[in-house]
């Protein structure tokens, strides 16, 4: 009958239930705002206006361009070495920006790891961070294109930035992972903070900062294509764009996604093999 | 050096004053006091003088500052107010390269041994050596062949030689703390801080360490202070034992001496457990 006592003291009950949450602000919101947006994707499209579309028709099209650009995909403005050679130049510029970002990220992530740095420093860097996060890529490569004008150094310079706000934190997080105590260690050694970096920092995380860098160079990639097509700035997301916005070759769309798909999941393949072979190792 | 390499055996406890008195004085700790947060004191009034080629066991309840302790003395904690002269340096005052300087004279281990779990053992015996190191030399592993051979020979020496090429993580704990004993030593301290170094082995290893402990006080002249969990080795290995309880001193002397109640003082209450282990 102990439990019975210790029940009226602390624990909840409503409607003659015993509660397994207690009330909290933040859960509140956060369900009366996922509520929100389940009743609105509802309600939303009976009140779309549509227009003169029928939606059987438009159904009907939309069904017969997807078959055109599946079913049928063809080459006919570009040839195959051309579009070869521009996906080339499409994983050259996310090759770029991954590089060049993760060199930066990785100093960077020294500064904003809370176990390496002192916590004023690495609040303003990640406070930074999470301000470039905040802006979407395509953003930052419009933002470039003022001064650089749009084309590949535009691109190239606005994912740059973005790989660099989210390798340095996934950087700094596997650094803040790793046991105090080889730090401590190696400090009461007399080492100083470079070798610390160096020789227990580095080989510590090197393979998760190896699987997170691939993971951003997929990403990248995808970015890549949109960038070609979006800022001009070449590859195979350019010749998406010219070949459905300028020839309206939906064949040639469809040739050209199934090539950026292919290419998309041999990355994939890559940066599994990659994640099974330097992390599982680890334990 | 002479004096240190005496290796008679140590039965009673004349002989162990003897000893000591010959030994000149390498750690000298005075009215030390730590607090930490302004909260209530950690250590308190701490007066304590450690001499060249002794080994010391600091005995104490949870939480009594052991580990606060032996790290005031590296200086990894601040202490709050104090003296420590280690070697004829006052510590509590010295800036970053003097400090480095010291530290590379005090080798450290660890209950959690604090291998980097990725290199080999060769690595990490030589990590010992960053301490005399400029930046570039140690990012670079620039060691001379002499230091290499030292830490051979150390490894050597502890029964690890076999093991240099091994990755740490593949290692016994008891491999894994001679090699964090191994790490210290390259470092030719003259002091060795052991945080606990048996508390995650079994007896057997335990007996190993313990042994290699010794003998490193013995043959190397190099005083050891131990933090221990269990008075029956403290008693066996030590030819000093340090009772502390609430961070206060409330033994210091010979193991021969400690009395039940001198325990019963350091431990409290919880004593009679302790006794019938
Ligand atoms: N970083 C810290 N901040 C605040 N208090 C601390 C900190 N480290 C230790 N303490 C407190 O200082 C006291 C002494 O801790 P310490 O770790 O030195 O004890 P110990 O004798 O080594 O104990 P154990 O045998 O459990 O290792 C404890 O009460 C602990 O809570
Ligand atoms: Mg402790």
């Amino acid at each position: 009958m102990q439990a019975t006592s210790s029940m009226q003291s602390n624990i909840k009950i409503r409607n003659g239930k015993i509660q397994i949450k207690t009330f909290n602000r933040s859960n509140f919101v956060l369900h009366f705002i996922l509520s929100f947006l389940v009743l609105f994707t509802i309600v939303a499209p009976f009140f779309l206006e549509y227009g003169a579309i029928d939606i059987q028709t438009a159904i009907f099209y939309t069904l017969d361009n997807l078959k055109m650009m599946f079913l049928q995909p063809a080459l006919s403005q570009v040839t195959l070495t051309a579009a070869l050679y521009q996906i080339l130049i499409t994983l050259a510029l996310a090759f770029l920006s991954t590089l060049i970002g993760a060199v930066i990220s990785f100093f960077l992530a020294i500064l904003s790891a809370k176990n390496l740095m002192p916590s004023y420093i690495s609040n303003v860097i990640i406070a930074f961070n999470s301000f470039i996060r905040a802006v979407p890529t395509v953003l930052w490569v419009l933002i470039f294109a003022i001064v650089a004008g749009l084309g590949s150094v535009a691109a190239i310079l606005g994912m740059t930035l973005h790989t660099i706000a989210y390798l340095t934190k996934a950087y700094a997080e596997s650094f803040e992972e790793i046991d105090n105590g080889m730090i401590e260690a190696l400090r009461a050694t007399g080492a100083k903070w470079w070798h610390i970096i160096i020789h227990v920092v580095l080989p510590q995380t090197s393979s998760y900062m190896v699987s997170w860098t691939f993971l951003r160079f997929e990403t990248n990639y995808g970015v890549a294509i949109a960038m070609g097509a979006a800022a001009a700035a070449g590859g195979i997301g350019f010749e998406l764009f010219m070949a459905s916005s300028f020839y309206y070759d939906l064949h040639e769309v469809g040739m050209i996604t199934y090539f950026a798909l292919i290419i998309a999941l041999i990355l994939e393949f890559i940066s599994i093999r990659i994640k099974n072979k330097l992390i599982g190792s680890k334990s | 050096m002479q004096q240190v390499l005496n290796k008679e055996p140590i039965n009673s406890s004349v002989e162990i004053s003897k000893k000591v008195q010959k030994g000149e004085v390498i750690l000298k700790v005075q009215d030390l006091y730590k607090s930490y947060n302004r909260g209530t004191p950690v250590l308190q009034d701490i007066q304590m003088e450690l001499k060249q080629g002794e080994f010391i066991s600091i005995i104490g309840p949870s939480g009594a500052g052991k580990s606060t302790f032996l790290r005031c003395i590296n200086r990894m904690i601040d202490p709050t107010s104090g003296s420590i002269v280690f070697d004829n340096t006052e510590m509590t005052s010295l800036k970053k390269a003097d400090l480095r300087k010291q530290r590379s004279k005090i080798g450290m281990v660890f209950q959690h041994y604090n291998l980097v779990s990725r290199l080999s053992v060769f690595e990490n015996v030589l990590h010992g050596r960053f301490g005399y190191k400029s930046t570039l030399q140690g990012v670079f592993s620039l060691f001379s062949e002499e230091e290499k051979e030292l830490a051979l020979s150390i490894l050597d020496k502890l029964g690890m030689k076999e093991f240099a090429y091994k990755r740490c993580d593949q290692l016994s704990g008891g491999q894994k703390q001679r090699v964090g004993i191994a790490r210290a030593l390259v470092q030719q301290p003259k002091l060795l801080l052991c945080d606990e170094p048996i508390a995650s082995l079994d007896p057997n290893a335990s007996k190993i360490i313990m042994d290699h402990l010794k003998d490193i006080s013995e043959t190397m002249g190099i005083t050891v202070l131990v933090n221990l969990h269990q008075v029956d080795v403290a008693l066996k290995y030590s030819d000093r034992v340090i009772g502390l309880n609430k961070g206060r001193i409330v033994y210091d002397g010979v193991p021969e001496k400690l009395s039940n109640s001198a325990i019963r003082d350091i431990y409290g209450s919880e004593i009679e457990d302790l006794i019938l282990e």
